[in-house]
């Protein structure tokens, strides 16, 4: 998929934990897990607003596009 | 609430199911029998199930006999299939998530069961006119449209449930 989700490198930049973020943005490892690991195919802008609110960050910042 | 009605009525079709499935074997079994006992003799066929019929069939021929029976015990088979898929297709659903891709694959399977059953259910049709035809009797016209009808309205469900399944999929992996 062009979109990729860029969690992983912004937790390492914010330094949290999945656990830390699973507990701050009410989402279970599970789903976040599959947001990490690209498996999603849509996210909730309820969910994207909370991980910016967690994260300190806009949107831009955890998605990103790439032609193929 | 619609859940719990959906889950009784699904029950009990279960229950119905189960009923048609065991009968269907029944009968499939006892004509199965009776065919084996009039190969053996002949003579008792009037005294068997369906016996009425089969030995006004006996007399046109051991040959033309069998290949009624082969069309009668087919039929019943393969409509007992159809029900075992039913059951299998019933016991396994869960309706909170009930779109899977094992359900889908089993409603078009049965669609293709129905499919065959109407070809066989023809072949039936012009066994039995070509031996209407041999004893001077007008030939009935039934072509078992009610299969093919069937089969190819099982088939659009199975096809709108591919796309739940699909639907499904993009539901669960949304976060």
């Amino acid at each position: 998929m062009p979109i990729t989700v860029n969690l992983d490198v912004m937790m390492a930049k914010r330094k949290m934990s999945l656990n830390e973020l699973s507990g701050k943005v009410d989402l279970t490892l599970a789903n976040l897990s599959i947001l990490k690991t690209g498996k999603a195919k849509a996210i909730r802008f309820s969910t994207l607003e909370a991980i910016c609110k967690a994260l300190d960050c806009q949107p831009g910042d955890l998605l990103e596009y790439t032609s193929e | 609430m619609m859940k719990t009605t959906t889950e009784k009525i699904l029950n009990i079709m279960l229950v119905l199911t189960w009923i048609a499935f065991i009968g269907l074997m029944v009968e499939a079994g006892i004509i199965l029998v009776s065919y084996v006992i009039t190969c053996i003799k002949p003579e008792i066929t009037k005294n068997l199930y369906l016996g009425a019929e089969l030995s006004k069939l006996m007399q046109l021929g051991f040959w033309n006999y069998s290949i009624k029976v082969y069309f009668m015990f087919s039929l019943l088979g393969m409509k007992a299939f159809i029900a075992f898929l039913v059951i299998k297709t019933l016991s396994k659903v869960n309706l909170a998530n009930p779109f899977t891709a094992n359900v889908s694959q089993r409603i078009a399977l049965i669609g293709y069961v129905l499919l065959a059953t109407w070809f066989v259910s023809l072949l039936n049709h012009i066994h039995a006119n070509w031996l209407l035809k041999q004893m001077g009797q007008p030939e009935v016209d039934y072509a078992a449209v009610e299969f093919l009808f069937i089969a190819g309205l099982v088939f659009i469900i199975s096809q709108i449930f591919k796309r739940g399944v699909e639907l499904q999929a993009e539901n669960e992996l949304t976060v």
